[in-house]
């Protein structure tokens, strides 16, 4: 390569080793613009010290940052939040609880209510509240973080229990006692499957009526470790021993269906073993796809299926038992 | 492994090349694809003592993994300080194992030459091998100097309580062994960098937020207000973790170039599948139809299912924060 100024080797190699951008001199030189569009910037560090930059630009930063949250990166997204959090603005309750309660991501949702709970303006504990309830632990943390920061106090057992759940205080919530296994039971349906066991504990600790149809609900999860949860909680929850196996037997099955695996495997041999999560399932079936494409050539289109298809049927009838047995040790 | 059994008689005689003092013969034999035949080779050389010294420290540079496991057990039998040099050097192999085992075999020794390099393993990245090199401290009468030394000792031994216990100057120790590939030690040391509550756990905290482990993640965002870390920037430091999307155009041109493969990248196990009925279906219409009808037939199926591919992996959800 030439040592000339112009080539493009040399501007390529300067975009990618190119200066860090100067965030004191566009925070002097109060360029919101300028640092929302590093937000998003490739650098982490970049990112982090934009938005700390931002939040100490006070109010008038406030639209830009506002707007800002409908950007579609998400690093812009959460930047302009946790600057808004800091600027702690009174103007920016209203877009952040919207936010809160809209479809976006949870990781969005979470550092809305954080933000919330920093501006530290109480329109924004309705809207906390509700988060308490959200299907994300983040989200639920995040609102139940905040509204400590806005000095909530739950106004009966229930609400408290959300609150605590959410804070992952579970010696608290058993304290509760019967009044926290509405909120448990709404926790059942966590993604996580540690909560969902941990959920179980609580509600044999708890017993009741309630704790008895939510522990044989339980008993179908379909994790092995929660089952097993409900099965040591289902004394307590009050479920006779000799009912466990027949609840255990209602969930539903997961992993792949022996019924699936045969018939992928009569029409395309190997694939049913792929479909069952053996790997080399690929090799049988191209090597399968191979013979019969060479068989084609010789016997025309179709006289190959007919040959196959008597020693397919013989695999899948294998695929068939092999698939119900691993489903059997499966548990 | 039958590749390596070829390399050595079919059933050696382990008492007649013990009988024979035949060290080399012993040695090959740990190479053996049978454990217990291995087993049985290595306490043969054990038993030969410090007379198979010199081929067995000699044969640890050997770049069978067994074969060194095997010369380490008998070194362990043997005890002759001799060995420790060779050993403090495999101290450093690549395989977590052979490190593991040379611990265990510095501390049979008990040699206090051995001391350092045992200090050392201390700091090492698998939880093995710290397991074992604070073993065999504690086997050589070892004393930890100072708080951050204690801390590595007693994480080596998996006594949480006793480095939660040790408080502010066990952070250093605890952000290293952050770097263990096991992420339930990970969220051990998470948990008790929040239970000492520092700030100067911050660093290692923020770095976990970006962790690979979910699990990790949730455990540092916990631990993160109880050292005093401002809640506010815990999700930008979430935002760093390894995301698991796929690139809607990949998946769309593979679809496209290669119907079935765009799938395939999507982890759809049918890719494969798709891209094999093509293949046959191409080679059929091509041979009946001619070149030009087989590209109009097909390209318009490549084009839908392109955008199929595209679509899904618009749709595709990220996992779970």
């Amino acid at each position: 390569m030439s040592e000339g100024g112009k080539e493009p080797g040399m501007s390529l190699g300067r975009f990618l080793a190119r200066e860090k951008p100067d965030i004191h001199a566009l925070t002097q030189a109060r360029d919101t613009r300028g640092l929302i569009a590093l937000l998003d910037d490739r650098n982490f560090d970049v990112q982090w010290r934009a938005a700390r930059a931002l939040g100490t630009m006070g109010a008038e930063a406030t639209p830009s940052l506002i707007h800002a949250l409908n950007h579609l990166s998400i690093n812009t997204r959460l930047g302009a939040i946790e600057a808004l959090g800091a600027i702690k603005d009174p103007r920016s309750t209203g877009p952040l609880a919207a936010l809160l309660a809209s479809g976006e991501s949870a990781e969005l949702r979470w550092a809305a209510a954080l933000a919330l709970g920093e501006i530290g303006e109480k329109a924004g504990i309705r809207h906390l509240a509700k988060s308490l309830h959200d299907e994300d632990r983040y989200v639920r943390y995040g609102a139940a973080k905040a509204l400590e920061q806005l000095g909530w106090q739950p106004e009966n057992d229930g609400e408290k229990a959300y609150y605590l759940l959410a804070l992952q205080d579970w010696d608290g919530t058993k304290r509760i006692g019967k009044a926290a296994t509405g909120a448990i039971i709404s926790l059942l349906k966590e993604k996580h499957s540690a909560t969902r066991a941990r959920m179980v504990e609580l509600l044999g600790s708890i017993g009741g009526p309630d704790a008895t149809k939510a522990c044989e609900f339980v008993l179908r999860d379909p994790d092995g470790s929660v089952r097993w949860h409900a099965v040591l909680a289902s004394k307590k929850c009050g479920i006779a021993t000799a009912r466990l196996p027949v609840g255990l037997s209602k969930r539903k099955k997961s992993g792949p269906s022996p019924f699936g695996s045969a018939l992928l495997n009569f029409f395309f041999l190997g694939l049913g073993y792929n479909y069952m999560g053996k790997w080399w399932g690929f090799l049988i079936f191209m090597s399968y796809m191979t013979l019969i494409v060479l068989a084609q050539m010789e016997l025309g289109p179709f006289m190959p299926f007919v040959i196959a298809y008597p020693i397919t049927a013989l695999f899948a009838t294998q695929t068939y038992v092999m698939a119900k047995r691993e489903a059997e040790m499966a548990g | 492994m039958k590749l390596f059994d070829r390399s050595v008689p079919k059933k050696p005689d382990i008492g007649a090349l013990k009988a024979r003092n035949d060290s080399a013969g012993l040695i090959a034999v740990l190479r053996s694809g049978d454990f217990d035949l291995r087993t049985e080779a290595a306490d043969a050389l054990g038993a030969l003592g410090p007379a198979a010294m010199d081929a067995l420290v000699k044969a640890l540079k050997k770049r069978d993994r067994d074969t060194r496991l095997g010369i380490i057990e008998a070194l362990i039998r043997i005890r002759d300080p001799r060995a420790i040099p060779a050993l403090i050097e495999t101290l450093k192999d690549d395989s977590s194992e052979v490190r593991w085992e040379t611990a265990i075999a510095l501390g049979e020794i008990g040699d206090p030459q051995a001391i350092g390099p045992l200090v050392q393993g201390l700091r090492d990245h698998d939880k093995y091998v710290r397991y074992g090199a604070a073993f065999a401290l504690a086997r050589i009468g070892w004393k930890p100097e100072n708080d951050g030394e204690k801390a590595f000792f007693f994480a080596g031994m998996q006594e949480w309580k006793a480095v939660q216990m040790i408080g502010k100057p066990a952070i250093p120790a605890l952000s290293h062994i952050l770097s263990d590939r096991d992420s339930n030690v990970r969220q051990k040391v998470i948990e008790i960098l929040g239970e000492i509550g520092d700030p100067d756990a911050t660093p290692a905290l923020i770095r976990s937020l970006g962790d690979e482990s979910s699990d990790v993640r949730w455990k540092a965002v916990l631990s993160s207000p109880k050292c005093g870390i401002n809640l506010m920037h815990l999700p930008r430091g979430l935002s760093r973790r390894p995301r698991m999307t796929k690139n809607p155009l990949v998946a769309g041109f593979l679809n496209f170039m290669l119907p079935g493969l765009g799938y395939g990248y999507l982890g759809k196990w049918w890719g494969i599948m798709i891209f094999q009925i093509d293949i046959t279906a191409t080679v059929w219409i091509f041979k009946y139809w001619g070149e030009t009808n087989t590209y109009s037939t097909l390209f318009p199926i490549y084009v839908l299912l392109a955008l199929h591919a595209y679509y899904i992996a618009t749709k595709m959800q990220e996992p779970p924060i």
